[in-house]
């Protein structure tokens, strides 16, 4: 309860700092720089649900651990919400700096195929009536999900070059102004801590839902 | 020496539960009955000693000689017979149990298969594809699959469906047989079959 | 206590090998397979025709001499890809559909049923490409400076094809809505095959940069990948 009024309070923090506090990056078109502090984090809680989702159905495929695949489907179902949250952000800023919603820069690409094949993860999932199958299959397949993406890596950046800003939006280089860096340091952690209770919150439901069925063999 | 031992089987799909706390030891020799209203999980425990289907509670096990038998290597143990379990359609009676032979690495050759389509009684159908036999002529080559590699346990699910009387006569061969060289387990609602049993559990009870 | 020792005896007098298994299940497939004509006539109707259409409404001269390596490749795998799509889980399928699957679960490894199955799935897509690539070939003026390479590329992208769907079939084989959840989710596995392939099949049709044959190699990693993943992964997927 302390925790999420925390969470709730830091997260407001962070939306008027973005906007207030934080300023504007040079070389981009007006205030469209402050999409950073909401669309990288985002993208990073993407990748690391979908890294949760896959670690998780390796464990559930090893031990057969129920708990393991509400991490997996919960991590899943999250991850592309933000990975929408992420493609949406994305385009708009798209949009007012590179004049087109969509362009298939790499990483538009390589969000696109996360879109597909965790589209195709739930697709399967709905379509195996059995639920120990089910878990079992969509383990499976985000395993081989995760092993065909690095082609990706090899194959996809030389189709088109990135139009990614680097230098300025990004953390790890020198040229971002440090009250920037302050904001979205934050916000990283605000959309981290949001995540993890949302996570919580969806395996916690699973849990209940499942627990009518162990009650039988009470 | 073969022993199957089950021990605590529950099975529920969703959240109907089938049933629960099934136990029971088999050693050589023993013929048992499964039985049990319609419904009531017959077949399914059968594919649960299987291995076909995973069980929701207990296990199975399985000992050659006081060696336990691990998962992967009991299906050189185990022959079925079930309703649910076809053979191949498109091709012959032949073709049907040279294919299982190779598979299961049974030396067979030609002959062999037809001695033992010959004793299901089929012998002059050898030839014909499986699509144009009748259903017991089907059930009878089944029961010859289920042979094909002398498997020490051998599970019956409703061993006399379609089969008439000659066909009943084989099945009564075959379990008087297997009194010999290991143990039966029988599914049926048929009290005919539930008497060839000595041992009996009733899932509806 | 003396005849199970004989029962035992009798069934391990010749101890399968997964090679022997797999291609027992390999024969038996194609068989069937000869005899009902399931799996080639939908593949082969499909790419016909989806050829036809392509042939028919672009032709071998709507396309600028320039942009024809890439285009021509993009259609090709395109062809390829969807009319494999539309077949390669035509045995698990059928399997699941006679119930012929249980019994086949009693009496093979499952390692062995996927090498069996990817044999018959190779063999299909053989069969495809060797019909489909000399057609469209013909009928859009295909030109290709270096022949060596592109068939390397065709039959490593086939390989490639199957190695990646095979077990995808085996899963949707068990749900419902089989055709379109096959399609949906060999696809995004299927991507980077693809584009590699269109590349290398552009790079064929120009002639330059084949040195070293890199999309050749990736498409065999990928095969290799896929197998070994494939191999540990199906006891899972058929045993459930």
């Amino acid at each position: 309860m302390i925790v999420r009024s925390l969470l709730t309070i830091w997260m407001a923090v962070i939306i008027i700092a973005a906007f207030l506090y934080a300023e504007a990056a040079h070389g981009f078109p007006g205030e469209t720089s402050r999409i950073l502090f909401f669309h990288v984090p985002q993208a990073w809680i993407a990748t690391l649900a979908f890294l949760i989702s896959m670690i998780a159905s390796v464990l559930y495929l090893a031990k057969r651990n129920v708990k393991a695949d509400y991490i997996a489907q919960s991590a899943a179902e999250l991850g592309f919400l933000f990975c929408v949250l992420a493609t949406v952000t994305g385009s708009i800023f798209a949009k007012a700096t590179w004049g087109s919603f969509w362009n298939w820069d790499p990483r538009q690409t390589s969000i696109v195929i996360l879109l597909m094949i965790y589209g195709a993860y739930f697709a399967l999932r709905s379509a195996v009536p059995d639920l120990e199958r089910k878990r079992v299959f969509a383990g499976v397949y985000s395993i081989l999900a995760f092993a065909a993406v690095p082609f990706l890596v090899f194959v996809v950046p030389r189709i088109t070059s990135s139009l990614h800003p680097e230098n300025t939006m990004n953390p790890a280089s020198p040229g971002m102004d440090p009250k920037t860096l302050k904001v979205f340091l934050g916000s990283l952690f605000a959309y981290t801590g949001l995540f993890v209770w949302m996570l919580r919150l969806k395996i916690r439901i699973l849990n209940i839902e499942g627990l009518r069925v162990r009650d039988l063999f009470r | 020496m073969f022993t199957l031992n089950v021990s605590g089987i529950g099975k529920h799909y969703g959240d109907a539960l089938l049933f629960k706390d099934i136990s029971f030891r088999l050693n050589l020799g023993d013929v048992f009955a499964i039985v049990g209203w319609n419904g009531s999980g017959k077949s399914t425990l059968l594919r649960i000693i299987a291995g076909l289907v995973r069980p929701s509670a207990g296990r199975i096990e399985m000992f050659c000689n006081g060696e336990p038998i691990p998962k992967e290597s009991r299906r050189q143990f185990v022959g079925m017979v079930a309703p649910a379990l076809s053979l191949y359609d498109e091709l012959t009676g032949l073709e049907n149990m040279e294919f299982f032979c190779r598979v299961r690495g049974v030396d067979c050759n030609r002959n062999n298969c037809l001695e033992i389509i010959d004793g299901v009684g089929l012998a002059e159908h050898a030839t014909k594809t499986c699509g144009d036999y009748s259903s017991g002529m089907k059930q009878r080559l089944k029961l010859a699959q289920a042979l094909l590699h002398k498997p020490p346990l051998l599970l019956l699910d409703e061993p006399g469906c379609n089969l008439d009387s000659k066909g009943i006569k084989v099945v009564e061969g075959i379990i008087s047989k297997q009194r010999q060289l290991g143990v039966t387990v029988i599914a049926s609602n048929e009290k005919r079959e539930a008497d060839y049993a000595d041992k009996a559990i009733n899932l509806s009870e | 206590m003396h005849q199970t020792k004989n029962a035992r005896q009798t069934t391990q007098t010749k101890p399968s090998t997964y090679l022997n298994e797999a291609v027992a299940i390999w024969l038996r497939d194609l068989r069937s397979e000869f005899r009902t004509r399931y799996a080639l006539n939908a593949i082969l109707m499909f790419a016909v025709t989806t050829l036809i259409a392509v042939s028919f409404s672009i032709g071998s001269f709507r396309i600028e001499e320039a942009e024809r390596p890439f285009l021509y490749a993009v259609l090709l795998w395109i062809i390829l890809t969807f009319s494999a799509l539309s077949g390669l889980a035509r045995s698990f399928v059928k399997e699941e559909e006679a119930g012929t699957m249980d019994i086949l679960k009693l009496s093979a490894r499952p390692q062995a049923v996927f090498l069996g199955k990817l044999l018959f799935n190779l063999t299909l897509l053989g069969a495809m490409e060797l019909i489909i690539v000399p057609s469209f070939i013909l009928l859009m003026a295909y030109q290709i400076n270096f022949p060596g390479f592109f068939i390397a590329m065709v039959v490593s992208g086939g390989l490639g094809l199957a190695a990646g769907t095979t077990i995808i079939a085996a899963m949707i084989a068990r749900a419902s809505a089989r055709g379109a959840l096959f399609s949906a989710l060999s696809i995004p596995l299927l991507l980077p095959l693809m584009i590699t392939a269109i590349k290398g099949c552009e790079r064929a049709a120009v002639g330059i940069g084949t040195a070293g044959w890199p999309e050749v190699k990736m498409a065999v990693a990928y095969v290799i990948v896929m197998v070994i993943m494939s191999l540990f992964l199906f006891p899972l997927v058929w045993e459930e």
